[in-house]
């Protein structure tokens, strides 16, 4: 569904991205993996269209969207939760949620929206409220219920369970999977390797800017995963 | 005169919440566009519409011309490389309409001619009146297009955070770009009111107009609406005050120690709230 | 030389002062839309000195600087809270303030049977203090590039020493600085009080050159001019404000051609280089380069970068 094939991404003169290919299949949970610095973010911001990347290209239903900007790629469908969440603190939750359907036309917007708070019933009794006053796991659901506004087949999440209660942790994957069941593919970034690798049908490695490891779950001990994914791998530290 | 002051701070304030950098060329292109107005007027004997669509045009073209070479054309981090272009533009623009129009003092056509009215025991004047209607119409008219419209959904999600926005697939610089233009020609409207109170324009109007919604936009507190209407209608209160007491002069030194009294006492203006704080974080560095 | 060259040098040499203020500033991170406040005490304040009170100017100089400093130390205590725009637009407010207040300001004692002293809108005349001791304009000359010379060495011997490396790190980052035991509010408050003295140079011997000044001759557009010159200049060295100078009254002012068009062609230049180089010709980088070509090394590209 996704091909990302060989890009290269940099910020000034520093390469970010050294060559990274991978591929994320239909209706499959992907998993990205990797120490800090790595490069995970800036590959998702890359398939997003935020950063354009020297070389390389990104395939998307058989659709060449590389260095497309990112209104094309939403539209597309694929739509990210960003690292940190990055909710309009200002905005109510409603008009949050509006702007995840930015990139639409059809009016069935509404309709939507009605049913992100069927599913999401805590950001329900909180719509009118700002954004910027609800606890961290309440923004992570609105991240992700803002991203699904915009109906993607893809569905990018950055690092969703970062400084999140573990009972919350729970909860969001609990909703990754549903998601996953209901037919959206996703695309996920996390550091909490031991839940990731329970949810995941695919994962890879990410180590300084490269893909050092690609296969399923049980192909390594979790060991091993969670040691490269937290220190990098013996011989690039 | 506080309503043209708020109106003023709200063109200032929309530019400045979009895009978090200072436009010192916001009264020099509504100065172009009042130029432009009574040019029409001049020469072609234009009806009032006219000359208020003319100055709003005037003023608009000069704003898409300011945004592209001070804001768009400069790196993000640059914030105070912007304001030193748009200054350098400010001198452009003064110039170039001195040039254009060598007498520098031209007459303005009036609304009408009004007489003044009683109003609880006050003689106001009816041009005041009247501009304090429009300036509550467009306020309205301003709310619902922020509101109601997804072209307003933009604007405040490129004002809260543009990086978000981006993520949202918005295409900011097209928002911050069109938004740049409403900006200026709501500054058209205000110039026009003013100046068809006045009467008669100088190139300094241009000084003026940027002085005016400056202060009244940071007395109210930058970036919100609210706050700049506010603003606007404080500083027209306590100009009038000092005038009445202490004469013309009096009435800009009132203004100006005013606003440094009010930045160093409550810097985030009248409406301050959370937001302010967070606004000065994100200050820090421009 | 000629009278004319002699009047564009002494210009050069004048605002130089000024824009060394504002540069000043810059470093410890403050951007000032307000130094033509302290410029204008300076050029009023020397000026009452020697026209009011019969001082001579080397005495009526320190005294104006100390004036000076110490208003612009004062209006730093007062704004330490601000930052980034908010700091700029209340300097400007109070620039504007001191010059309105000289607008609406009258005091003149009687010298020699004329009242002499600031009048209002009419400004302050009769500084006759050059013309008295027969002092030519290229005589002022000497005195503006001496004194431009000695500021400017101590503005390399302050980028070599501990002081000029606390005033970058507090403009780099306020935070940083203080978790190294700087004392941020005391270092503010004297990087203000020396911008302001600084300016005050350049309006005491502006006022000493002109005879006479009026109030609007330190409106904002001084002010911000003298920000432009060091963002156009360079903001890598003390040289680059005096190139925004020489750029702004040397070459647009001598060029025939371009009078009647200078704000635009000025203008024009300033919008232009902002977008290609937003912290001006001599910026840190290449700052850097030319300290290393000067030494005879290769430079090494990579080592360079700036900002
Ligand atoms: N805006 C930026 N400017 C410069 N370098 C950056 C920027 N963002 C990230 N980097 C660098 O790119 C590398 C990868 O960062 P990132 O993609 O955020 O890693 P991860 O998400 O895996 O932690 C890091 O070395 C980081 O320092
Ligand atoms: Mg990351």
């Amino acid at each position: 569904m996704l091909e990302i094939a060989d890009i290269v991404t940099s910020y000034g003169k520093i390469e970010a991205l050294k060559g990274v290919s991978l591929s994320v299949a239909p209706g499959e949970i992907t998993c990205l993996l990797g120490p800090n610095g790595a490069g995970k973010t800036t590959t998702m911001m890359t398939v997003a269209g935020l950063l354009k990347p020297r070389r390389g290209s990104i395939t998307f239903e058989d659709r060449n969207i590389t260095g497309r900007d990112p209104g094309h790629i939403v539209r597309s469908g694929i739509a990210l939760v960003p690292e940190n969440r990055l909710v309009f603190p200002d905005m109510s939750v409603h008009d949050n949620l509006r702007t995840g359907a930015y990139s639409r036309s059809d009016n069935e917007i509404e309709d939507d929206i009605d049913r992100m708070f069927e599913r999401f019933p805590r950001l329900d009794e909180r719509q009118l409220q700002h954004a910027g006053t609800l606890s961290g796991g309440e923004q992570q659901m609105l991240a992700v219920a803002r991203a699904l506004m915009a109906r993607p087949k893809l569905l990018l999440m950055d690092e969703p369970s970062l400084g999140l209660a573990p009972m919350i942790v729970e909860e969001i994957f609990r909703i990754i999977r549903d998601l996953n069941a209901e037919g959206t593919s996703i695309f996920l970034v996390e550091q909490n390797v031991h839940q990731a690798l329970k949810v995941a049908h695919h994962f890879y490695l990410l180590e300084q800017g490269r893909v050092t490891f690609g296969g399923s779950p049980g192909d390594l001990e979790e060991d091993e995963v969670i040691q490269r994914a937290y220190l990098g791998s013996a011989e690039t530290t | 005169m506080g309503s043209g002051y708020a109106l003023l701070a709200i063109g200032f304030t929309l530019i400045f919440g979009v895009l978090r950098r200072l436009n010192l060329s916001y009264g020099p292109s509504i100065m172009v566009g009042v130029f432009f107005g009574t040019f029409l007027f001049i020469q072609f004997q234009a009806g009032w519409y006219t000359v208020l669509v003319g100055t709003v045009l005037g003023a608009a073209i000069a704003g898409a011309y300011v945004e592209r070479l001070c804001f768009w054309a400069i790196k993000k981090g640059a914030a105070v490389a912007s304001m030193v272009s748009s200054f350098a533009v400010w001198m452009q623009l003064e110039e170039g309409v001195t040039i254009a129009f060598p007498d520098r003092t031209y007459e303005f056509p009036a609304l009408g001619d009004f007489e003044l009215i009683e109003l609880a025991g006050l003689s106001v004047r009816q041009e005041h009146v009247i501009m304090l209607g429009i300036a509550a119409i467009l306020v309205f008219a301003l709310h619902q297009l922020l509101y109601r419209t997804r072209f307003g959904l933009a604007v405040r999600a490129v004002s809260e955070d543009p990086n978000a926005a981006l993520f949202m697939g918005v295409n900011t610089g097209r928002v911050i770009f069109l938004a740049f233009i409403l900006a200026s020609a709501i500054g058209g409207i205000a110039g026009y009111f003013i100046m068809a109170t006045e009467e008669v324009i100088t190139p300094k109007f241009g000084l003026q107009a940027t002085f005016k919604g400056l202060i009244a936009m940071m007395l109210g507190g930058m970036g919100s609406v609210p706050g700049a209407i506010a603003g606007g209608l404080l500083l027209g209160v306590v100009e009038k005050q000092a005038e009445w007491y202490a004469g013309a002069v009096w009435r800009d030194i009132a203004a100006f120690m005013l606003l440094f009294a009010f930045l160093i006492v409550r810097p985030g203006g009248l409406l301050a709230q959370h937001t302010a704080a967070r606004d000065l974080a994100a200050l820090r560095r421009v | 030389m000629d009278d004319h060259v002699i009047t564009v040098l002494n210009n050069i040499g004048g605002f130089s002062f000024i824009a060394l203020s504002a540069y000043l500033l810059l470093l410890s991170g403050e951007i000032s839309f307000g130094q033509q406040a302290f410029f204008g005490i300076g050029a009023y304040a020397s000026g009452m000195f020697t026209a009011m009170f019969g001082l001579s100017f080397w005495i009526a100089l320190p005294l104006a600087m100390l004036v000076a400093g110490l208003a612009a130390a004062a209006v730093g205590a007062l704004t330490l809270r601000l930052r980034g725009l908010y700091f700029a637009i209340a300097t400007l407010a109070f620039a504007e303030t001191i010059r309105l207040i000289l607008v609406a300001t009258t005091w003149q004692v009687d010298v020699d049977g004329e009242p002499v002293g600031p009048n209002g809108s009419e400004g302050l005349g009769n500084i006759r203090w050059g013309f008295d001791n027969e002092y030519a304009p290229v005589d002022f000359l000497w005195m503006i590039y001496g004194s431009l010379g000695i500021v400017l060495l101590l503005f390399f011997l302050m980028e070599r020493s501990r002081l000029g490396s606390i005033v970058r790190t507090i403009g780099a980052d306020r935070l940083l600085a203080e978790t190294q035991g700087i004392n941020v509010t005391r270092y503010k408050i004297l990087v203000a009080g020396l911008a302001g003295a600084l300016a005050a140079i350049g309006g005491a011997f502006y006022a000493h050159i002109q005879t006479t000044v009026y109030p609007e001759n330190f409106d904002v557009m001084l002010g911000v001019h003298s920000l432009a010159y060091g963002l156009i200049g360079g903001l890598g060295t003390a040289v680059g404000p005096i190139l925004g100078v020489l750029l702004d009254v040397g070459f647009l002012e001598a060029v025939e051609w371009i009078q009647g068009y200078r704000m635009i062609a000025f203008g024009g230049l300033v919008a232009v280089l902002l977008i290609f180089m937003p912290r001006g010709i001599l910026d840190e980088r290449r700052v850097h380069l030319l300290r290393l070509m000067l030494r005879g090394r290769r430079p090494d590209i990579h080592g360079a970068a700036g900002h």
